[in-house]
């Protein structure tokens, strides 16, 4: 008889666990801060790369030789195509995004707009023509050209068994001179992560 | 005291446990008969709770996102169909407690985890949605999702099928949209022996296509290996690859079977007899079956009323059999079938029979002993207390007693699949959707379609009838 009281009680508390609701906490946290929770790429990932691929990017031969070349002038840069080639939806956006903060923040790098925004520029100055005053509309070919263009990969392989998980992300960029289309740096990010999940829980 | 414990125990779980996948079906069929496919969202949207619940999340975002698509919502699909995704990663842990749960009362208890071929479906609507929005990036992230998906399904059990013809072909598709020649050719090569693995033969056209690309990327001995006839000629594949653009039409026909219940009821006399009676799904006639029981320990001799229900299939007649695409006024275009929803219900169920089965006898069996427990602890000494709680005991257990009958409800019974060589440029299209005698059922004039130099325009053709 006690047994089926045991059995009664375990079930009664079975359905209050699955039944119980599940709170919500919020916090504030640093930015900066790092944070894995599901193991895919984040905002820390995008953040690292950007960072130190173009700290070596810039800190390598070429960019001396090119400051020569341009008679002591900084060389000016645009990000071409970010190719996502992954196995998950990542935000390419933000990541080129952090590139462009990483390349203006060196401060040894001219910048100009993509090819979009360039885009939206152009019909914004279009625009200026007729529109704004004499004094203040602005004037069609005053662009710059870009010398370098950046483009990239953004890889991952993929190996599981079970609930384990790793996954290898690779980012490749290149900085091709647009003129001679010469490739003048070539470099690679590597980033492994093993993600492991229980296969039960209570 | 505690016999008010048991009853209102009994009370709880009762409630907790009904049947939501009976209902699911009923309500939402009239939604998208009558409404099209913007009701059938809607009503799926507002009736969540009482038609999904907590426990089949995955088939709320899956049933939406198959919709949105219809419907040509690609972001409110891929939205929803990434949600069903995360669901299905998420529930790779199992609960202790929802299995032990599961085995007091019934399958629905337990959180819903998709049928491999739903997973694979799934995947393919993806793939779909991003080549609608035109998103190579998008679909080529999709295609390796579902290649992860696939092997983590074979490493689960390489003895069940666990691959998809059309899934494979599409995957080629988004390859050589990519550019990478290689890894269409592979994915080619797997369109062949998935479609060799599964229940519907290789289509021509898909052959036709797969034998071009392994002729252009010198791969023709993986052809030979794959024991297939080789087609004489490849004029359709080949102008695609000349031409470089393409017309893809992609049509959605009829409706997929879903799942009804099969509920056994009898008598069982320990080391006795087990007879059993049922509605045939088939026929609908009762029919009844005699069994030699064997013995249970400590009830010899004693009577238990059991029964147990299975979810068998349950075909949905469908108005649409087939397609014929018309363009730029040239007749009698009509799209392959490529994936046949049915056979792989049937397959799917065929591959879980044994642990369906060997699931609900634990199941029963732990029931009626619990119940014949129950009622020897509860007996009041009143003849007429006694019969009437132990018809309550009977009548709560058989009303336990539910099969899992979840299955995605709006999916297509055949995928059909054509694709086109054309100049770039304008063209007329239109498709028609045909009864198995070749009547038109509905017509999906596309109008004017615009062809880009070097793109593939992919248009659906939804007739969920």
């Amino acid at each position: 008889m006690s047994k089926i009281w045991t059995l009664c009680l375990c079930g009664a508390i079975a359905l209050l666990v699955g039944c119980a609701s599940e709170g919500k906490k919020v916090s504030r946290i640093d930015a900066n801060s790092v944070t894995d929770l599901s193991g895919s790429w984040n905002d820390t990932d995008s953040r690292m790369v950007a960072d130190e691929m173009i700290n070596d990017c810039l800190g390598r031969p070429w960019y001396d030789n090119m400051i020569q070349d341009k008679g002591g002038k900084i060389p000016t840069v645009v990000i071409g195509k970010i190719r996502n080639k992954s196995h998950e939806h990542i935000s390419v956006e933000t990541f080129i995004k952090d590139m462009e903060k990483a390349l203006i923040n060196s401060g040894r790098v001219d910048f100009v707009a993509n090819a979009t925004e360039r885009a939206e520029l152009r019909e914004e100055l279009a625009s200026q023509q007729g529109n704004a005053t004499e004094e203040t509309a602005k004037e069609a070919h005053q662009e710059i050209g870009a010398d370098l263009m950046l483009t990239g990969t953004l890889n991952s392989i993929v190996d599981q068994e079970g609930g384990d998980q790793v996954v290898f992300y690779q980012i490749d960029l290149e900085l091709t001179d647009i003129q001679s289309h010469r490739k003048v740096w070539i470099g690679d990010k590597k980033i492994k992560k093993f993600i492991s999940k229980n296969g039960v829980k209570l | 005291m505690k016999r008010l414990f048991l009853l209102l125990l009994s009370t709880i779980l009762f409630s907790a446990c009904a049947n939501k996948s009976m209902t699911r079906y009923e309500a939402l069929a009239p939604a998208l008969e009558k409404k099209g496919f913007e009701g059938a969202i809607e009503k799926v949207v507002k009736e969540e709770k009482d038609l999904y619940g907590s426990n089949s999340q995955f088939l709320y975002y899956f049933d939406l996102g198959v919709l949105h698509h219809y419907n040509r919502n690609f972001d409110e699909s891929i939205k929803n169909l990434a949600k069903a995704e995360k669901i299905y990663e998420d529930l790779y842990t199992k609960s202790v407690t929802n299995e032990a749960a599961a085995l007091a009362t019934n399958d629905n208890v337990r959180p819903y985890r998709a049928r491999p071929f739903e997973l694979l479906t799934m995947y393919q609507f993806q793939i779909l949605n991003y080549l609608a929005k035109m998103d190579i990036d998008g679909a080529l992230v999709e295609v390796k999702r579902s290649q992860i998906a696939m092997n983590a399904l074979y490493q689960k059990d390489k003895d069940k099928v666990n691959d998809n013809g059309l899934l494979r072909y599409l995957s080629a598709l988004v390859y050589e949209l990519d550019g990478s020649v290689d890894d269409a050719a592979i994915s080619y090569v797997n369109t062949v022996k998935a479609y060799k693995e599964g229940k519907l033969s290789l289509p021509g056209e898909v052959l036709e296509f797969v034998t071009e690309s392994l002729k252009r990327n010198e791969r023709e001995n993986q052809l030979n290996s794959l024991n297939v006839s080789i087609p004489p000629g490849t004029p359709k594949a080949t102008a695609v690859q000349e031409l470089g653009q393409e017309i893809v039409v992609v049509g959605y026909a009829g409706h997929s079977p879903i799942l009804g219940e099969l509920y056994m009821q009898g008598t069982f006399v320990s080391g006795g007899a087990l007879n059993l009676s049922y509605k045939d799904g088939e026929t609908g006639r009762m029919s009844s079956l005699t069994l030699i029981a064997p013995p249970v320990a400590g009830g010899s001799g004693n009577t238990f009323h059991i029964g147990f229900a299975l979810p068998e299939i349950r075909k949905i007649p469908s108005h649409v059999a087939r397609f014929e695409v018309t363009l730029d006024n040239q007749k009698g275009i009509f799209p392959e079938k490529v994936m046949d929803v049915g056979s792989e219900l049937a397959q799917n169920m065929e591959n879980e029979k044994t642990s369906t089965i060997l699931r609900t006898a634990t199941r029963v069996a732990v029931r009626t002993i619990a119940a014949q427990k129950a009622k020897g602890a509860t007996n009041t000494g009143n003849p007429l207390i006694d019969l009437l709680k132990n018809l309550f005991v009977d009548v709560g257990q058989s009303q336990l007693e539910q099969a899992d009958l979840r299955v995605g409800l709006f999916l297509p019974n055949s995928f059909h699949m054509t694709r086109i060589p054309v100049e770039a440029g304008t063209h007329k299209v239109s498709v028609a959707a045909l009864n198995s005698y070749g009547n038109v059922v509905e017509l999906f004039d596309f109008k004017t379609i615009q062809v880009k130099k070097g793109q593939k325009v992919f248009l659906f053709v939804p007739s969920i009838r």
